[in-house]
């Protein structure tokens, strides 16, 4: 109260309100998210105020279309958002981990307990879960060649929450194979060496690998050709735009001649550096050539570990030559290298620049002045492809790259299953699924670990333990199977040493290792790291004071 | 060609380029259509400047603003983000092939299209359905009565700036910023808004944004920026200028940045005061720092400074002082758009052509590089009658920038003034060359005299569109001519009573700007840089340690040193 000796427009929630507000803005998000939860959940349809519809199963996308008002949830829901930040998956659980955990804290300070004593036990109890969680997962060994089976495994786990089974089988060997595609050893995968391009007008099943790149836009020339093989592909960052202005206010310039000097030399400049250009064309595609001879042929050799680059060159002399620009390109300049019978393309996104040169060989380079053959990349096919405004060409038949076709969902499923393989590669284990984890770990802690922890803190321990719990119970909610059915069950295979998961279609245990079924270890740590953390702080809240505002009044 | 690519950042940016396209659309129907005067149908301006040509999947041509918006979730009122030209959408989405699970619908409450909204769509269909000819006689009384309504609703009633916006805008170029989670009062300051900005996925998604438009331009002449500076918008424009720096490092940027006029009421509390002096300071030292040419726009109030006397603006709807900067913006870029002729340009609608480029070149490479310009405004501009009216324009500039100094007089001032639609004696529209005679006695007759100063001019008036505003007073005529009697009883005239009006606007580089600069830099060493100042871990909580704000305040006291070399020594200046 002497806060309100201080600023008369203050609010002030005493203890149990504090806490109660806690508890209850944890319970809705926690509401909202659970339906989502599992490959029996459901997908959320959201209409917006203009008629825009937006269809979502990603708790991540759904929380960030939601317009959260409460602080409380704000901070759960900022948990969530970083827990996919930083491992990928898992936003509902977080959601509905930290609801839950909300929830039997509730019910155990309705009955008396201080919350520092329960927020005690959490701590017990996580650090419990997290070590059996170390003995529980099961080691993959990723060595040069990492076993595919078990990166399918886990990205048809991921993939099946959020796309229906046949469309996430068919994207789980595309998702698995770009993954391996930008791994390379002794370094951590980029996972944005992979991009996941939406094109409007197909179809989700259209949706397929290609190996190389796409680019959002084409040449700007109606010359060019829109479809050209064995390319050498120079990947640049020079401005071939006549920049200088070019009528003024007469003081720039004394006289006419002076000004028309000035454009001139401007522009020859520009042209100088078009002409550089093409004089490399001329090189390169002489040298090729030549090839025959097998004289200058190493220059290909050393500069491509491609191995389409040895067989084409050889095949056939038919080579082109792409330019890509991350700077623009004007007409005038676009016209001369078309009647060199360049493609060119400008204004290229900057990621694809790395991306360029990454999967076709070459350097990026940053000026005309020092243009070597080695500077190329090479592509076995460039094409445009052209719909409506929408254009896209296609460099293909070099290393890597995935642009994925379809809608913004796919896009969503897509990315976090990549994210899943990456997970599995660099985690080099994974944790049974379908709840299994959820329902060992409660068992862990319920039957060794409660009974080494002194006084009331052991309810802290049953508290979290049953909290857990809340993963497969709604699974089987999602899936209209009755929860208390299911979870004797799941205990009870436990408490007899079988390692069991929930069968969504029957109800009954499986055993998620012969399904196939698996999550990853890191997001799951990092669920059972952050729930209680936040967990605890929100229980630990004993005041909530906000100056100037009505907090109980529904906004 | 030399095209623009517009950015609007922020709700009141929003609601000012709302405007802004009204008029363009305005020049763009009026060129076409049979009834219009001579002066629309050949403005002489060139619209490829701002707009892209287009073409939706089902083939059909579209031709739409070059253009990137950025605002909050929820802003765009009753309009799709993707606009209706590019609708392939059908009833039933075809997304849900993707999940054979059941589905949940959440829908939100539909919000209701007003008058104007409901008009423009029930005409959209009219022209669809039926052939052009018998629409416009026989419903011409019936659409009169309507008019009127809409124009009386649109007063009352808007709320978002998609409210009376009669532009179609291309799916590319509206953005919402989704996930903020926090409430449109507590984003107010520069730091929260970097920080949305640099988390997720929003950064990268303008970008790609704006890379599509600026991928189109043959030979892009400049980006012009519009930025709510009041509050966390200006922290998303400052990352967003600094990537545009970066990525075209050519292409220079025009920024505007405004403020609506009751973004400064609410400083009951000290805090929040300290909190609004320190975002003010930090983000004008974070804008200016990647952009050419900075123009603050917007006073703490328009109702009661010199315009009011021609117009009626009421300070508290941001749809009446909006509308008067994107005239204003409207005006200045006029001269980006007119095509640039031979010596016989005297006899033609425009004359004074520049581009982004040469005008920031003018006023900011000379001499003395100041970068920061004032804005002035006369609306509606004056007749060239006789003398008399030749002191009274460059009396009547109003000026949009706040907090400068009056009356000051210096020898290095740089100005670029654009006149359009102004008249000559009686209701003659005035050739460009009497225009330049008439500015150019002006000035002879003038105290203060610029070093230099560029006169664009063109021919054709500012159009009214329907969804304008009322806010002419009434002393001005149906063309935008000051009238010596007030013309009727009621007090505001709109889009019905006034169909044009001539514009002058000027921009200058002057130091009559320097107050404005001197009292953010005083704020930001007082709040912020001093020892155990208030703002300190405010700042801080910005992500600005104590070197950064020190270089904050090295970059605002470097453009006071640029306008004002004696502020070093002492603060006796001449």
């Amino acid at each position: 109260m002497s806060l309100k000796v201080l600023n008369p427009n203050a609010e002030v929630l005493n203890k149990s309100h504090a806490l109660h507000m806690n508890i209850n803005a944890a319970k809705g998000l926690q509401d909202v998210l659970k339906s989502n939860l599992g490959p029996k959940g459901t997908i959320k349809m959201l209409v917006g105020g203009a008629g825009d519809i937006k269809l979502t199963k990603d708790g991540n996308t759904l929380l960030k279309e939601m317009q959260i008002q409460s602080p409380t949830a704000i901070m759960i829901a900022r948990t969530a958002v970083a827990q996919d930040d930083t491992s990928g998956d898992g936003t509902t659980s977080t959601v509905i981990f930290i609801g839950e955990l909300m929830k039997q804290a509730e019910r155990c300070i309705d009955e008396g307990m201080h919350p520092r004593v329960l927020v005690d036990g959490f701590e017990i109890a996580k650090r419990a879960t997290l070590q059996y969680l170390e003995k529980f997962k099961t080691p993959v060994v990723m060595g040069d060649e990492p076993d595919k089976e078990i990166l399918k495994m886990v990205a048809r786990t991921t993939l099946r929450t959020k796309l229906y089974e046949a469309l996430a089988d068919q994207l789980t060997d595309i998702v698995v194979n770009a993954v391996l595609c930008i791994r390379k050893p002794e370094e951590p995968i980029d996972l944005f060496m992979v991009e996941i391009m939406h094109m409007r007008h197909k179809f989700d099943v259209d949706t397929r690998l290609v190996e190389g790149l796409v680019l959002d836009h084409g040449s700007r020339h109606p010359d060019m050709k829109r479809r050209a093989e064995n390319c050498h592909i120079l990947t640049c960052n020079v401005s071939l735009e006549y920049e200088k202005s070019e009528i003024n206010a007469g003081f720039f310039y004394s006289n006419a001649e002076q000004r028309e000097a000035m454009v001139a030399a401007e522009r020859r400049s520009v042209d100088e550096r078009v002409q550089k250009i093409i004089d490399l064309k001329n090189k390169v595609l002489k040298l090729s050539f030549l090839d025959e001879d097998d004289k200058l042929f190493t220059c290909f050799a050393v500069k491509d570990n491609n191995p389409y680059c040895h067989f084409q060159v050889c095949a056939d002399n038919d080579n082109n030559f792409v330019i890509i620009n991350q700077k623009g390109i004007d007409p005038p300049s676009l016209d001369i290298l078309a009647r060199a019978g360049i493609i060119a393309l400008r204004r290229a996104k900057r990621r694809n620049m790395e991306r360029l040169v990454l999967a076709c060989g070459g350097e990026a380079v940053n000026s005309v002045d020092d243009l070597t053959p080695d500077c190329l990349g090479w592509a076995g096919l460039v094409y445009e492809h052209v719909l409506g405004e929408e254009k896209y060409t296609f460099v293909e038949n070099v290393k890597i790259h995935i642009p994925v076709q379809s809608s913004l969902k796919i896009k969503d499923a897509v990315r976090d299953g990549l994210r899943g393989v990456k997970n599995t590669i660099e985690d080099e284990a994974v944790v049974l699924g379908a709840g299994a984890f959820e329902v060992a770990a409660r068992q862990h802690l319920v039957n060794e670990v409660k009974k080494t922890v002194k006084g009331r803190a052991q309810l802290g321990v049953e508290a979290f333990a049953d909290a857990l719990l809340v993963v497969p119970k709604i699974l089987a909610e999602n899936s209209g199977l009755d929860t208390q059915d299911v979870i004797i069950e799941l205990t009870g295979e436990h408490d007899k040493g079988n390692v069991v998961g929930l069968n969504l279609h029957t109800g009954e245990p499986i055993d998620p290792q012969m399904e196939g079924i698996f999550d990853n270890y890191s997001v799951k740590r990092q669920i059972i790291n952050s729930g209680p953390v936040i967990a605890s702080q929100l229980l630990l809240v004993d005041e909530v004071i906000r100056a100037g505002r009505n907090m109980r009044k529904p906004t | 060609m030399k095209e623009i690519v517009t950015i609007q950042v922020g709700s009141y940016a929003n609601f000012v380029g709302s405007h802004f396209w009204n008029f363009q659309d305005e020049l763009l129907g009026l060129a076409d259509s049979p009834e219009s005067d001579q002066i629309f149908k050949s403005h002489g301006l060139n619209m490829d400047v701002l707009y892209r040509t287009g073409e939706t999947p089902q083939g059909i041509l579209t031709y739409t603003p070059r253009l990137v918006s950025v605002d909050f979730q929820g802003s765009l009122g009753s309009v799709s983000s993707r606009g209706t030209l590019y609708n392939e959408i059908p009833e039933t989405p075809v997304d849900t092939l993707t999940w054979t699970g059941p589905v949940t619908t959440h829908t939100s409450q539909p919000l209701k299209k007003n008058l104007f909204l409901q008009s423009l769509y029930l005409e959209e269909n009219a022209n669809l359905g039926s052939s052009r000819g018998c629409e416009s006689e026989n419903s011409d009384s019936h659409t009169e009565v309507q008019d009127e309504d809409i124009v009386q609703s649109l007063e009352n009633e808007v709320q978002y700036w998609t409210d009376y916006s009669k532009v179609h805008y291309h799916p590319q170029s509206l953005y919402e910023l989704s996930g903020l989670w926090s409430e449109i009062n507590d984003f107010n300051n520069y730091g929260i808004g970097r920080e949305a900005f640099s988390g997720g996925q929003h950064a990268e998604e303008i970008n790609e944004r704006l890379r599509f438009f600026v991928e189109e331009c043959d030979l892009p002449q400049g980006i012009q920026f519009v930025v709510d500076d009041s509050g966390g918008f200006s922290g998303i424009a400052g990352e967003f200028l600094e990537n545009i720096a970066d990525e075209y490092t050519n292409i220079p940027v025009l920024l505007y940045s405004v403020h609506s006029p009751d973004s400064g009421m609410d400083s009951r509390n000290r805090k929040l005061a300290i909190s609004r002096k320190l975002h003010d300071a930090v983000s004008f030292s974070k804008l200016s720092a990647f952009c050419k040419l900075i123009v603050p726009v917007g006073l703490p109030s328009l109702n009661t400074s010199r315009m009011s006397k021609y117009l009626c603006l009421e300070d508290r709807k941001p749809y009446h002082t909006s509308a008067v900067y994107a005239s204003a913006i409207h005006s200045i870029s006029l001269p980006f758009r007119m095509q640039p002729l031979g010596p016989s340009a005297q006899l033609s609608n425009t004359s004074g052509a520049v581009k982004i480029k040469d005008l920031v070149q003018m006023l900011a490479g000379q001499a003395r590089q100041n970068m920061v310009t004032i804005l002035d405004i006369a609306m509606p501009a004056p007749a060239f009658t006789g003398t008399q009216a030749q002191q009274s324009l460059l009396e009547i500039l109003q000026p949009l920038t706040p907090e400068i100094a009056e009356g000051v007089e210096d020898m290095q001032a740089l100005e670029s003034m654009t006149v359009h639609g102004a008249f000559a004696s009686g209701m003659q529209k005035s050739h460009s060359f009497e225009v330049k005679d008439a500015v150019q006695a002006a000035y002879l007759n003038a105290v203060e005299r610029p070093k230099f100063s560029h006169l664009s001019i063109a021919q054709c008036p500012l159009p009214i569109p329907l969804p304008f505003p009322s806010i002419f007073g009434n002393l001005i005529g149906r063309n935008g001519e000051l009238l010596d009697t007030p013309i009727s009883e009621s007090t505001s005239r709109g889009s019905l009573e006034v169909h044009s009006v001539p514009m002058a606007a000027r921009l200058r580089s002057s130091n009559a700007v320097l107050p404005f600069l001197e009292n953010r830099l005083a704020n930001l060493r007082k709040f912020g840089l001093a020892r155990g100042a208030l703002g300190t871990e405010l700042l801080r909580n910005w992500g600005f340690g104590k070197e950064d704000a020190e270089e904050l305040g090295e970059a605002l006291s470097n453009m006071v040193t640029t306008l004002n070399p004696a502020s070093l020594e002492s603060s006796d200046s001449d």
